[in-house]
């Protein structure tokens, strides 16, 4: 988790711990994560979102008109020197695309399909698996309330899990619409509805029947909550919902939602999704649909998202609108082996010298770059092994060697140390494959 | 591997106990009757896998995904503020986590006047959470066991701890004064194998639940 101590000569060990919670990436990890970046740009550019980078420090007030009580708990705040006010670093970029919604594009025509990446920083408890700093990319979708554009933010979350290479993955949705016909009606004191909360969320069909026996509800009510924690599974589960449940609210949830996995059908996406009807997170903040992408053997969310019609109205802008975000960290985590190969982990050329005269090294390093390959000069004077050892250590891909006379080439192939004479010439003419 | 089913069972009775409870609905593992000191049982044929782990760390492995689904206490799952999934009360394993103290200073002690306690327990964040509910400043020192033995030796003047028959408080000159909850075994499973492995997992649960609706009470 954190650095050891060194040393630099004869001195003391350095401290070079980090704070828990964040970590840096080195190359091999941090071109997959670019990778990973770059993958899910194209496809949010796909399906024509453009770009949006926020500020990176926000006023806390200004902030906070978009944040859950949650996630205002974990923001990083301090105080400001120059204005003497509060200042946060955002714990979440949503807010802040509602913020440039409503206040910057406002005289254009809705809706706005707007995207992002970046990173943003969480208090967080002191445990494995929880991060202070989260690599975001998502979108948002602003200005339409149709069940399309729900549908439109599942299927790009497919897109974008099948662009990344994941194989066995599920996105999981709920409808909070639903559980808000359910919940609302009851007659339940401010604590008891908490802990009947959190029972729904744990799934505790156990715990809800005994907080249920012991306040009065209705018979429908308590049928409603009951079937709560075992409506989950494929599309079933809507009929099984349906049966169930008697207030209009959420029977009006379960109408959207049908009309939702429809557009899901059309776009051929239908089979990736799952349902769970049950699920509660973001109760207090998402209004209709929601989900998680979950991949097979991560137990954590890759992507979430899901409508929050309320949002850019605190700042000044009452519009429906829905978004999702990738964690790239947890995607990262979850995807594993099978981003081996994938992103730019290896060099393609590590160009050794050893005559005195390296100008036409130099040239051979330009021409290469111009014919679209990665290369780097190995400006360090030492022998040939040594520059065979580094270029192996570092993950190039190809060792080039000039002869002594600058007339001739050798290539090492370094994954298997295959060794061919090239001219230099051909080289130079783009007549040879490195 | 992914169509497997990986179960997090805690060493011991509770790990016999389950599977006799999933033996009734079809769920077997012959390898584990042989060998006893394996950690993982697998049974190849029906795609299910056993590990045999610490009751503490059961919510871990079932909450980083290691696990699909686990048996574990109530007690451990209130004291680890766990993100998964606790769908059925399996009702075996029972037994109640208690406020104790000496006979001797419970005569003429009334729990409502406490203002400023010292407390041994195994059970740091619930004796913790359950005493500033109720106002009082409570200072905790954690043990790992014997904590039968802390006001004896004047380390705490009460405990929380987890009780059966109460055999051993009383054996130790101590007696119950607050229940502060009811344990039973639970099945708990990770968020992410529910809705990946949706139909298997539903299907464990729809069953097991079955057979403990049908079991005769052992509760209370």
């Amino acid at each position: 988790m954190s650095s050891l101590p060194h040393t630099t000569g004869a001195g003391a060990p350095i401290e070079t711990r980090l704070p828990t919670g964040v970590k840096d990436f080195l190359p091999v990890k941090a071109a997959q994560l670019e990778y990973l970046q770059a993958t899910l740009r194209t496809v949010f550019t796909r399906w024509g979102f453009r770009p949006v980078i926020p500020a990176s420090l926000e006023e806390l007030a200004v902030l906070e008109l978009g944040l859950g009580g949650d996630l205002r708990e974990k923001t990083f705040r301090f105080d400001d020197r120059q204005s003497g006010r509060l200042v946060a670093f955002p714990p979440d970029i949503t807010p802040q695309v509602a913020r440039i919604a409503a206040t910057r594009l406002h005289d254009l025509p809705l809706p706005y399909r707007l995207c992002y990446s970046g990173r943003v920083l969480r208090h967080a408890e002191q445990r494995l698996g929880k991060e202070r700093e989260i690599w975001q990319a998502g979108v948002e979708l602003i200005g339409l309330e149709s069940p399309e554009a729900d549908a439109e933010m599942i299927a790009m979350t497919v897109e974008g899990l099948l662009a990344v290479g994941a194989k066995e993955f599920t996105i999981d949705v709920g409808q909070v619409a639903f559980l808000r016909g359910i919940l609302d009606g009851l007659p339940l004191p401010p604590a008891v509805a908490l802990e009947l909360r959190t029972a729904i969320a744990a799934k505790d069909a156990t715990g809800l029947q005994r907080l249920l026996d012991a306040h009065p509800v209705s018979d429908r009510q308590r049928a409603e909550v009951l079937a709560l924690p075992r409506l989950f599974g494929g599309f079933d589960t809507l009929e099984r919902a349906a049966a169930v449940v008697r207030n209009d609210v959420s029977r009006r949830a379960l109408d959207n939602l049908h009309r939702v996995i429809d557009v899901l059908g059309v776009y051929g996406v239908d089979d990736y999704v799952t349902v769970d009807l049950g699920e509660l997170r973001g109760f207090d903040y998402h209004t209709g649909v929601i989900f998680q992408g979950f991949l097979t053997g991560f137990g954590r969310a890759v992507c979430s998202g899901g409508r929050y019609d309320g949002l850019t109205a605190r700042y000044g802008l009452p519009a429906p609108a829905t978004g999702f975000a990738f964690n790239l960290f947890n995607l990262l985590f979850a995807l594993g082996g099978d981003l081996d190969g994938r992103g730019e982990d290896s060099i393609d050329i590590l160009l050794f010298c050893p005559a005195a005269d390296k100008a036409p090294a130099q040239r051979l390093a330009a021409a290469l770059r111009r014919q679209g390959y990665s290369v780097a000069r190995d400006i360090i004077a030492r022998d040939r092994e040594a520059s065979l050892d580094y270029a192996r250590r570092m993950h190039f891909r190809t060792l080039l060697i000039m002869n002594e006379t600058n007339d001739g080439l050798t290539r090492i192939h370094l994954a298997d140390g295959r060794e061919t004479s090239l001219s230099l010439q051909a080289v130079l003419d783009g007549e040879c494959r490195l | 591997m992914s169509d497997w089913i990986t179960f997090a069972l805690p060493k011991g009775r509770i790990m016999q106990d389950s599977m006799a409870l999933l033996g009734k609905i079809g769920i077997t593992c012959p390898e584990m009757d042989g060998e006893s000191r394996k950690l993982v049982f697998e049974n190849a044929v029906d795609r299910t896998r056993f590990m045999a782990v610490r009751a503490q760390d059961v919510p871990t492995y079932v909450e980083h995904g290691c696990a699909d689904l686990g048996v574990v206490g109530k007690d451990t799952l209130l004291e680890h503020d766990c993100d998964l999934y606790e769908p059925l009360d399996l009702r075996f394993g029972y037994c109640r986590l208690v406020v104790a103290e000496p006979k001797v200073l419970r005569d003429g002690d009334d729990p409502a006047g406490w203002s400023n306690i010292r407390v041994a327990t195994k059970y740091p964040n619930v004796t913790e959470r359950y005493f500033a509910a109720k106002g009082v400043q409570v200072e905790v020192i954690k043990l790992y066991g014997s904590i039968e033995l802390a006001p004896l030796v004047g380390l705490a003047e009460r405990i929380v701890d987890l009780v059966s028959t109460g055999g051993t408080l009383r054996e130790n000159g101590l007696v119950e004064v607050e229940t502060i909850c009811e344990v039973t075994s639970r099945l708990i499973v990770n968020r992410a194998s529910l809705k990946t492995k949706h139909r298997r997992i539903a299907a464990i649960i729809a069953g097991l639940e079955q057979v403990v609706e049908d079991a005769p009470r052992i509760s209370a």
